[in-house]
Parts: structure tokens; C-alpha cells; sequence
């Protein structure tokens, strides 16, 4: 439901489909886990995410949270033109970067792309 | 002309009738049938067509006489009906020997005034007629003056050569004939069986509804003498081709989306006139199919079509209690959908003992608003049933008229012809709101709705359904979905059973609350709220329903 990689101290992470709670209570665990290993800045790229809704919102509020209680920092990248407004109008981007893709994601944080 | 009746060439689309009726009065063979029961739903154009055949053997010179007679409530008391019957007949033969129609419904002239101006015709026999009717009122014999009365037109046929038709309009009505009170003679009707017995006077019946006039006739060897005769509604082209001139003659010129209507209004020319005049009234210049159903809602709560209806519930309902059984058990039958034939469920159902349904049902049957023997006929015609319906909403749930106007408006506002509706049923189960979602994503590609605008409204419709699983009690774990799709927008409506829910009471959610709160959901609504143009929370009863609504803008098309 959620696939993820490591690049050094970076994870991207990749909700799939319909991010409801199941979708929404994995992607949390991955983050949880990442945390738990010291990575603390979590890219969720959504080119693979149909749809959110307000329950898979409220999860991502979970993650806001909790990055932010140990200083990490979430990006959001891939989000279709619907999901930005959304986002952009509940006031969710206010608490995350948000980048066109994952590359650029990744160049902000000086990561160089290896597959 | 007689009567008020319309100018010939706006009388449309009866000619076999009319030629048929006229054909009556050549049948000399006592063996071959020459009375004719006419039957038909109010306003269906029975008076008219005795009318027209009236005019028409008034004027023309094969001495047929005319004679119409339309039965009232008013004077069914047999000391008044005999006179008025009498007098009536004396009158009108007066008219057409003298070819002077202002004669026909000159009240004024008392039956002893008419004497004189048939003695200056050499009518002797008339005035001897006339007097052996007075001699009978001067007795007090009301036998003898209904006798004298019904057979009057026979007589005449039989004295002068010339046969005499004999037009009994609402019939119906002449079972309620009495002496002193109603009910107290019931049979007094028989006495027209004997005066349709002869073939130079042969009669039309009219009744409504259909049905009405076969259960008056017991007398068998009577009924083989007449023979029935339906009048049945106006086919779609002649009905639209009526509207259609009514309208110019008003200077109102009609779209051809409303030929649709035609059907609804089931080619009653009553109601067509009535619409045409209503679109009048309400000063249209064209008429589309969104005036019709307009000036509608208006003509069946308050227009002449309403007055037509209520002066009918009025006359035949005069007793309150009597009116509000009426209305109760009519309304039932067009929820009901079917015929009654057990009187003791009905009571049951409504909770009304059999002896007041009996009466009032009675006085629907003489009314002809529906047919009650044998069985309870539901009312099939639209138009009385919106009739009654506004008359429950008013009278027996108290409601507002203008809100009743707009509930009657409402049923009818999706008819429209470029209107789709689907409907679907989604269990409880996880995911099953990504089946609405599908569907919504095909019917916005069938009107080519921009992907970002079907998007918007899968999430709607995913929020919606997601709230409707939560939040309803309901036992059957079924959320229903009905999307409705016309030109200008599209509506979905997501309906459970169970409590009711005010979107105003619910607080707006922001990030920085829910950020430090436990309870971080509550975004369902502020969703839809934003990828719609409207959502709207009603309740139905017990059931919930929320209508997201997306107008249909040249910016959400392709
Ligand atoms: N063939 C027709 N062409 C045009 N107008 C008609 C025609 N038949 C009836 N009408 C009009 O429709 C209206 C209703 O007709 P009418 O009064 O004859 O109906 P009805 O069957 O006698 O109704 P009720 O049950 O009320 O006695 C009248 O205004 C009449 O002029
Ligand atoms: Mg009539």
C-alpha cells in the first residue's frame, strides 16, 4: 500500500491509490519507522496517489505532528491540481515544502538521484 | 349560440363523435339501438360535443329538434326538477320553430307566457300539453309531474312528426332525485327508462367517470336499448395542435419541447385550455417547456384548474369531516397505486370506520371525480392527483401555499427532456464509496466534463458516501445514490436512514487546532463544501439526505 526507499538520511515515500485509513495507517507505521531510525526528512511523492481523503488528511496531520515534535522536515511532491487546491486551501502546505517531483525534492536536499 | 358553446372551427378533433351522433336520430328500427350513454372523465369535452350537436340540428333543416337538459344539484328535488325540465323543453322547441336562439335561456319568459306565442303557431295541441302540466302542479301530484315532465319530449316527437333528441347532460345526477328529502325515493330514475323506449326520441346520456352510467341502468331489457360511448382524451398531435392555437389567439407563441407536456395534461381539453390561459395570466410572450411547468404548479394550487376541482370537492363535500375522509383516502389511493375492493382494509389502513368511507365514497362516485362501485379506482389523471395532493398539504398537514406550490413545482423540475438520472445502492463495506466514485467519473465523461472537475466530484461523492456510513444508525447498511444530470447542472444526492445532521452546527475545522488536538478528523464536509457549488443537508423523514450540487459552466466542459 505505501512503497518507500532510503537515500542517506532521506525517505520518499509513495502512498498508492486511495490513501483512506488502510492506505493512511501504513503510510503512518513507514513514517513512524523512518523516525524510529533517525531519517527525518520524508518525502511523500503522491504520482501514484488517486485519491486522499479526509480521513488520509487527517493522518497526514498525524505525520505534521509528529516530524515537527522531532524537527523533521515533510515535503509533498507529485500532488495532482485538485489535491494542491485542497491542500493549499485546508492550510496543510503551511507545514510542508511542496515540490513539482520527487527530483526536485531531492535537489533541495542535496541528495544526488541514484536509483 | 345556445349555451355559450365555442365557434365551430375551435372544436377540434371530434368529428367521428359528432358525426355519429347526428346519425342517431335516422335509426327508425325500434329493434336497433338509438340511446347512447356517454361517458368520460370530467372535463373531457362531453358538454362540448352535445353542444356542438346541438347548434348544429338547431340550424340546420331537417327538423330534428333539439332538446339539452344538464342535470344540477341544485334542482333535484322533484317539485323543482318537473318544472324546470318542462319549462326548459317548452322554451327551447319555442326557439327552434322560431329560429331565434335568444329565446333557448330566456329565464324571464314564465311557462304561462309562452302559450300566447304558441297559440300565434296554431300549436293547439302544445298549449293543451302545457296546461295538463300546470293542472298537475295546481294537484300537487309529483308523480304525475315527473311524468308529465320526462315524457314531454315524446309527445312533442309524436304530435309533430318531428323527432326530438334528447341531450341528458350529467346524468349522473339524476340518481339523487328526490321528493321532500334526499335519499327518500330512490327509484325515480326508472321513470326515463320508459321515455328512452321510444324511437322518436332517442337520448344521450352524458356521466362521468367512465363507468358512472352503467351501474344506474337495472332494468335489462332496458340496456339493450342503449349503447355506451367513451370519450376519450385528445391524441398528442390534435392536443398540441389545440394548445398551440389557443396560445396564438393570446399572443403567445409555444416552443416544440412542449408537445411533451400534452401527455402529462392526458389530452383533457379542460386542462389545456385552462394551461394556455394560465400562460396568459402570467404574461408569457413564448412559452418553453420551464414556463409550462410553472404557470402549472400555480393552475393546480390556485388557477381556474384548482377552482374547477374545488368547486366540485365543494358541492358534492359539503360536510367538513365528510371533505377531510375525502381527501385522506384519495391521497391514499394515489400513494397506494391500486384498486380497493375490500372496504374493511381500507378502514383499517386509514383508520376511518366503513360506515363513513361508504358515504364518502358515495359522494365521490356522484361527483365523478373517481369511480367507487364494485371497486375503488385509483386516480390516474395527473392533474387531480397534484390537485389533491395540494389540498392534503393544506388542509390536513396545515402547510404554507406558497410552499406547497413550490413542493408540486419541484416534483416536475427534473422532467426535463435532456434530464438523465441514475441511481445506485453501495453497502457498508470498505472501498464501496470507489464505486460511486467510478460512476460519477463515466457520466462526467458522457456530458465531457473536465477530469479535474470529475475528480472534484468523485472526492465529493467518496466524502459524502463516507460520512453517510459513519454517521447513519441505519439497519440495512445501504447508502443510496441518485445523480441527476441536466443542461445547466448536476445533482447528487446520497441518502440514509438515520439522524439528521446540521451542517450549520458543525465547526469549521483549521489546521492548528486540529495540528495539537487527538481528534484530528472532521474534514468531510469542508471537502465537498469546497469542490462544490452548493451542498445541501435535508431531511426526509427519518432519512438523511446530502445533494452536492455543481453548476454546469463552459469552464467545467472540455
Ligand atoms: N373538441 C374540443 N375542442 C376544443 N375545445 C374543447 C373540445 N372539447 C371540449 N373543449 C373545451 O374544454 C372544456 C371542457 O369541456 P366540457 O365542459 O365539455 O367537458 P365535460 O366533459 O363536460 O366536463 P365535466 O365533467 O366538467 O362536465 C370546455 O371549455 C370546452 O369548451
Ligand atoms: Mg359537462
Amino acid at each position: 500500500m505505501v512503497v518507500s526507499k532510503s537515500l542517506e538520511d532521506v525517505a520518499v515515500i509513495y502512498p498508492q491509490g486511495y490513501l483512506n485509513n488502510l492506505v493512511g495507517e501504513s503510510l503512518e507505521k513507514e513514517c513512524n519507522a523512518c523516525i524510529g531510525k533517525g531519517i527525518k526528512k520524508i518525502v511523500l511523492d503522491f504520482s501514484k496517489t488517486k485519491f486522499i481523503n479526509s480521513i488520509g488528511i487527517s493522518i497526514l496531520l498525524s505525520i505534521i505532528e509528529k516530524l515537527k515534535k522531532h524537527n523533521g522536515i515533510l515535503c509533498f511532491t507529485s500532488l495532482n491540481k485538485m489535491h494542491e487546491e485542497i491542500f493549499e486551501m485546508l492550510g496543510i502546505t503551511k507545514y510542508a515544502l511542496v515540490f513539482r517531483n520527487e527530483d526536485e525534492a531531492l535537489k533541495h536536499f542535496r541528495v544526488a538521484v541514484k536509483e | 349560440m345556445p349555451f355559450k358553446s365555442i365557434p365551430e372551427q375551435n372544436f377540434v378533433n371530434r368529428d367521428a363523435e359528432l358525426s355519429y351522433l347526428k346519425r342517431l336520430i335516422d335509426v327508425k328500427d325500434s329493434a336497433i339501438v338509438n340511446n347512447v350513454l356517454l361517458e368520460g372523465t370530467r372535463g373531457i369535452g362531453k358538454t362540448e360535443l352535445l353542444k356542438q350537436l346541438y347548434r348544429s340540428l338547431f340550424w340546420q333543416g331537417k327538423n330534428v329538434i333539439p332538446f339539452y337538459y344538464s342535470f344540477q344539484r341544485a334542482t333535484l328535488k322533484v317539485a323543482y326538477f318537473a318544472k324546470d325540465y318542462f319549462t326548459r323543453f317548452v322554451r327551447q322547441y319555442l326557439a327552434f320553430l322560431k329560429k331565434d336562439p335568444s329565446i333557448i335561456d330566456n329565464m324571464s319568459i314564465p311557462l304561462t307566457k309562452l302559450i300566447p306565442l304558441f297559440s300565434t303557431l296554431k300549436l293547439t295541441w302544445m298549449i293543451e300539453l302545457i296546461e295538463d302540466f300546470q293542472e298537475h302542479i295546481k294537484d300537487g301530484d309529483l308523480h304525475e309531474q315527473l311524468l308529465g315532465a320526462i315524457s314531454i319530449p315524446a309527445a312533442v316527437a309524436g304530435k309533430s312528426g318531428n323527432p326530438v333528441l334528447v341531450m341528458l347532460d350529467d346524468f349522473h345526477l339524476a340518481t339523487q332525485l328526490y321528493e321532500t328529502h334526499p335519499g327518500d325515493v330512490p327509484g325515480l330514475i326508472s321513470l326515463f327508462e320508459r321515455s328512452m323506449t321510444s324511437t322518436t326520441s332517442p337520448h344521450i346520456l352524458t356521466g362521468s367517470p367512465e363507468g358512472a352510467l352503467e351501474m344506474i341502468f337495472t332494468d335489462d331489457s332496458f340496456r339493450g336499448k342503449a349503447e355506451r360511448m367513451i370519450l376519450r382524451a385528445m391524441p398528442e398531435d390534435a392536443a398540441f395542435s389545440m394548445f398551440r392555437s389557443l396560445c396564438a389567439a393570446f399572443g403567445i407563441t409555444v416552443r416544440d419541447e412542449c408537445r411533451e407536456f400534452m401527455k402529462f395534461l392526458g389530452g383533457n381539453p379542460l386542462y389545456i385550455k385552462n394551461m394556455a390561459k394560465a400562460l396568459w395570466k402570467m404574461q408569457r410572450k413564448e412559452a418553453s417547456l420551464k414556463d409550462l411547468w410553472e404557470c402549472y404548479s400555480y393552475e393546480v394550487s390556485d388557477g381556474e384548474t384548482a377552482f374547477y376541482w374545488s368547486s366540485i370537492f365543494r358541492g358534492f363535500l359539503t360536510d367538513l369531516q365528510q371533505r377531510r375522509i375525502a381527501i385522506e383516502l384519495l391521497m391514499h389511493s394515489i400513494e397506494s397505486h391500486c384498486e380497493v375492493r375490500n372496504l374493511e382494509i381500507l378502514s383499517k389502513a386509514l383508520g376511518i370506520p366503513v360506515p363513513s368511507l361508504k358515504s364518502v365514497l358515495d359522494a365521490l362516485q356522484i361527483s365523478g371525480i373517481i369511480q367507487t362501485t364494485g371497486s375503488i379506482r385509483p386516480v390516474r389523471d395527473n392533474i387531480l392527483q397534484d390537485f389533491i395532493r395540494n389540498l392534503y398539504l393544506r388542509e390536513v398537514e396545515e402547510r404554507d401555499p406558497e410552499k406547497i406550490r413550490k413542493l408540486i413545482e419541484s416534483r416536475y423540475q427534473l422532467q426535463n427532456n435532456a434530464t438523465s438520472c441514475f441511481e445506485m445502492t453501495i453497502p457498508m463495506t470498505a472501498d464501496a464509496e470507489l464505486v460511486a466514485a467510478k460512476a460519477i467519473e463515466q457520466i462526467g465523461k458522457n456530458i465531457s466534463l473536465k477530469p479535474l472537475v470529475i475528480t472534484q466530484l468523485q472526492l465529493a461523492i467518496i466524502e459524502a458516501c463516507i460520512n453517510a456510513m459513519e454517521h447513519s444508525g441505519s439497519y440495512d447498511k445501504k447508502v443510496l445514490l441518485k445523480f441527476t444530470v441536466n443542461p445547466e447542472r448536476i445533482e447528487i444526492a446520497i441518502e440514509t436512514p438515520g439522524k439528521r445532521f446540521d451542517p450549520d452546527t458543525v465547526k469549521e475545522p483549521t489546521i492548528e487546532e486540529k495540528l495539537h488536538s487527538e481528534h484530528k478528523r472532521g474534514w468531510g464536509l469542508k471537502l465537498m463544501r469546497e469542490v462544490m457549488d452548493d451542498v445541501k443537508v435535508e431531511t426526509i423523514g427519518d432519512r438523511t439526505r446530502v445533494v452536492l450540487i455543481k453548476n454546469i459552466k463552459s469552464e467545467v466542459i472540455n
